[in-house]
């Protein structure tokens, strides 16, 4: 095993860790883990390929429709998902409604880009440079930066804007929050917005060097999973640690065995951490279901 | 079926009392009839089908096929409804027990043996092996964590039959997996109603399963796997054994989906194939028998007529779930059966006069060894952090008497009956049963006798009334999963009788009228008296009330306080944690009274009534209250 395969890791974790930090950000308020949260993911790889391979646009201009499409894909994610939840009043409503939500965007994707095996633009800065005598992408280095970024943001929005400190309180009680004068339905709309706009960009920082085909959302979404169960759901810094564990855990594995046991050794973790574990590793993060 | 046209109703009819057509008995026998007669056409045409498009169709095998595979697909989706719908076991790796039965038939019919049949045995063999495993592993786990490990094994499942190529062939497969009749290769027609015959068999298990006890106690454990312990059903039993003929039976849709089509490869577990069991499942309607079948059979339709444009399935069956939860929440059957035009018509319930005779279904405890108490704790110690919820209480509880605890809010009642009944692990002392040591689990606790209810009701709400008390009747039903499934005569004979037995009881406690409602539908004093019937049933020969009274009307109470005396007759030691005062004074033989966690007074309620310190937690010292006045 390589040192580099440690700096890839770190790469594909900062990128699960972004997912794993928008499925917490939906979760807060909704109480609801949104299974097409990783189609976001290939919304901003798509855009990528779009704008930057096919158009040569640049990536100014893909940030920039990335930021508005993953915008309008959060409103329409919070419509599809939370309408019928709201009025179906089942207790499997969530899973059944964002997994429909999956779909719907997944088919899109497949038939926008059937004739496409990986979403894959040109790095946004190429080449690679030595530290210590290990060779680092500028497109992996940037990546883990703007994880790291958006991380500390959101954490600190979180905690001293009188709008984070909305969503924490709308994450304990929804009722009480209401009664408190908060504005909840805002605060739902506004955090599956953030949340696919967040997941957007690290699908499009992603494209150029992981595996980005139209249909595997689902995939993203699970390995976000796994890297909020491994660091709790709810706090931005849980989401980095898992991340980076399962990004490294994927990477070692695949290139010490190769080929899909590094797939399989994320399942298998999370499968083992849950049976060990069977509320999470950090405290009782999901009670409520 | 809502246009039909139902006569007239006649003068003094039902109708006329409840002034709706929809209400009439008239109506109800007509409804019966052309249900059943759409039924009885609906099996006509599938049994008549071959014969149907060799007659219309130069592509007869195509829509026979069509047909066989529809079928197919609902037997998985009956295995869904039985884990999720009746067991509320969020399952997304159905498609990968399929592909794991179907690999097993595939193996034994291609590379092992040229028999069928053995496949299809193998194939529920390990479609329930897969189950059982998968559920093992995850007991404990969480009901979104389940999901969650769920579709892990799926990818795994999936994985395994990528790279395990001497039995599964990789991502190619395995193909030429043909049934055999004789030397022969079975026509397809011949396979067809081997399909059918399947799916009958199924829906046949399905229903008689869920009507049974067994089904009543996963049903239990769906609604609240606390109250199922206090029936003295163990969730974990009842959950494996659900999980595992759900299994069982997607294994063998696996193998008929391999025999049929010939091949089987590991795009089949995939949860994008997955999902149109799920679409299926909600369209037809979750927990309802015949809802799957429905479903299934309705986007076989959909998929048929839009086969031209095929590419946009997924996004055409994407949008249709989401639009089914919206307009249907309930599904097609569920929907029906709530609407006015399709509901089951109910008893109109009278305010019944109790009866005097005690039935002789009310359990009689005989045969205790004198001087033992029936419920005994020793020495409780319980904390919860820092906070010493109960410290050292000693509380008897002797058979034939009604026991009070009262004391003031947070001295630790609802505590005490937790730890007695193990719903909490004691940090210090001892539980006896007559004596001896109680079990470790709430349910064994249960089977040893004590049966409480709780303080929040905590009803099945979404069954009737009598399977609410049916539900109670589980511990002692002696017939096993496979009688039930098979409706052996023993159990037919249980059942008639446990039938009976509940009427009776709640005819006892002024509910018979409302035997059939829903339970969601009772007044809140209703619910407590039902929850009282339902703990009744389980026989105990302690039974353990927590707050009973609470929110009664005083014609209510006065039905409690009868139930209340009658189980004393009959030699039942009933604990009554109260805060009605002079509910408890009136009823109870002797009284203890918890005072932050510690026993501050105990004995008759002339004692309690008198003592000091009684009146000092109640009310504070009243020398000092003189003072202020």
């Amino acid at each position: 095993m390589s040192p580099e395969a440690i700096i890839d890791g770190l790469f594909a974790g900062s990128v699960y860790a972004l997912v794993a930090l928008a499925l917490a950000i939906v979760f807060q308020p909704t109480r609801i883990m949104n299974f097409a949260q990783g189609e976001a993911v290939i919304l901003g790889a798509a855009i990528a390929y779009q704008v930057v391979a096919l158009e040569k646009l640049g990536w100014a201009v893909a940030l920039g429709v990335t930021i508005v499409l993953a915008a309008v894909m959060g409103l329409l994610m919070e419509r599809m998902i939370m309408l019928p939840v709201r009025m179906s009043g089942s207790r499997y409503a969530w899973i059944i409604a964002t997994l429909a939500a999956a779909l719907i965007f997944q088919a899109l994707f497949n038939l926008g880009y059937f004739d496409v095996d990986a979403l894959r633009p040109e790095p946004v800065i190429a080449g690679d440079f030595q530290v210590a005598g290990i060779t680092v992408g500028w497109q992996e280095a940037l990546t883990i930066v703007v994880a790291l970024a958006v991380m500390a943001f959101y954490d600190l929005f979180l905690r001293r804007s009188v709008y984070g400190r909305a969503i924490r309180a709308t994450a304990h009680s929804t009722e009480t929050s209401v009664l408190m004068g908060i504005p909840v339905q805002r605060i739902v709309v506004l955090s599956f917005v953030i949340g696919t706009v967040i997941t957007a960009i690290a699908g499009m920082l992603a494209a150029p060097v992981l595996f980005v085909a139209p249909a595997t959302g689902l995939l993203f979404t699970i390995k976000g999973f796994t890297a909020a169960v491994i660091g709790g759901v709810g706090s931005p810094r849980g989401a980095l640690a898992g991340g980076m564990i399962v990004g490294i855990l994927d990477t070692v594995v695949r290139s010490l065995v190769g080929g899909t046991v590094g797939n399989f050794a994320v399942f298998a973790a999370l499968a083992v951490i849950l049976v060990v574990f069977p509320s999470g590793l950090f405290g009782k993060p999901m009670e409520a279901h | 079926m809502a246009t039909v046209d139902p006569t007239p109703a006649r003068a003094g009819d039902v109708a006329a009392k409840s002034g709706s057509l929809f209400d009439s008995a008239a109506y109800h026998r007509v409804r019966t009839l052309v249900l059943g007669a759409l039924s009885v056409l609906a099996i006509a045409v599938l049994l008549m089908w071959p014969v149907i498009t060799d007659y219309y169709s130069y592509n007869a095998s195509y829509y026979n096929g069509l047909v066989a595979s529809a079928a197919i697909s609902a037997i998985l989706t009956i295995s869904l409804n039985l884990s999720m719908g009746y067991g509320g076991m969020l399952s997304m790796m159905h498609s990968g027990m399929q592909l794991a039965g179907g690999y097993a038939a595939g193996y034994l019919v291609v590379k092992v043996s040229g028999s069928w049949l053995l496949g299809i045995v193998a194939s529920v063999a390990v479609g329930t092996l897969v189950a059982v495993l998968v559920l093992l592993v995850s007991l404990r786990a969480t009901y979104l964590y389940f999901g969650m490990i769920t579709l892990a094994a799926n990818l795994i499942v999936i994985e395994v039959g990528r790279e395990w190529e001497s039995v599964t062939g990789g991502i190619v497969g395995v193909s030429g997996i043909a049934p055999k009749l004789g030397d022969d290769v079975m026509p397809k027609q011949f396979f067809y109603y081997v399909v059918l015959a399947f799916l009958v068999l199924v829906y046949v298990l399905q229903r008689n399963l869920v009507r049974s006890g067994v089904g009543r106690a996963s049903m239990a454990v769906r609604e609240s796997s606390d109250t199922a312990s206090a029936m003295g059903i163990s969730p974990a039993r009842a959950k494996l054994l659900l999980f595992g003929i759900s299994g069982g039976v997607a294994g063998l849709s696996g193998a008929l989906y391999a025999l049929q089509l010939g091949f089987i490869n590991p795009d089949v577990g995939l949860l994008d194939n997955g999902i149109i069991f799920f679409v299926g499942l909600f369209l037809g309607g979750i927990s309802t028998l015949i809802g799957p079948v429905i479903g299934v059979a309705l986007i076989a339709i959909l998929v048929e007529l839009i086969k031209d444009q095929a590419r946009y399935t997924t996004l055409v069956l994407g949008c249709l779930l989401l639009l089914a939860m919206m307009v249907i929440p309930r599904g097609v059957v569920g929907t029906w059966k709530a609407s006015r035009v399709g509901r089951d018509k109910l008893s109109d319930p009278d305010d019944e006069a109790l009866p005097d005779q005690v039935p002789d279904v009310v359990p009689e405890v005989r045969d205790v060894p004198a001087g033992v108490a029936a419920l005994e704790g020793v020495g409780i110690v319980k904390h919860f952090g820092g906070v010493h919820a109960l410290d050292g209480v000693d509380v008897r509880v002797m058979p034939g008497t009604v026991h009070g605890i009262i004391g003031p809010n947070g001295s630790g009642k609802s505590t005490l009956v937790s730890c007695l009944t193990r719903y909490h692990q004691i940090d210090k002392g001892q539980v006896l049963v007559f004596g001896e040591e109680a079990p470790a689990a709430p349910h064994r606790v249960a089977h040893a006798g004590v049966t409480r209810v709780f303080q929040v009701p905590h009803l099945f709400e979404r069954v009737s009334v009598l399977d609410n008390v049916l539900t109670g009747m589980r511990m002692r039903e002696t017939y096993s999963w496979s009688g039930a499934l098979l409706r052996s005569p023993s159990y037919r004979r249980q059942d008639l009788q446990e039938r009976e037995e509940a009427r009776q009881l709640l005819g006892f406690a002024g509910l018979a009228s409302r035997a059939d409602w829903l339970a969601s539908s009772l007044s809140h004093g209703q619910k407590r008296l039902l929850e009282v019937v339902r703990a009744v049933a389980s026989r105990p020969k302690v039974l353990i009330l927590d707050e009973p009274a609470t929110g009664l009307t005083s014609s209510e109470l006065d039905a409690l306080a009868r139930l209340c005396r009658v189980l004393r007759e009959r030699g039942l030691a009933v604990v009554l944690i109260e805060h009605n005062v002079d509910f408890v004074m009136g009823l109870c033989d002797e009284i203890t009274v918890l005072e932050s966690g510690k026993v501050i007074e105990r004995g008759s309620p002339e004692r309690v009534r008198a003592s000091a310190a009684v009146l000092e937690a109640y009310l504070g010292r009243p020398d000092l209250v003189e003072e202020t006045s």
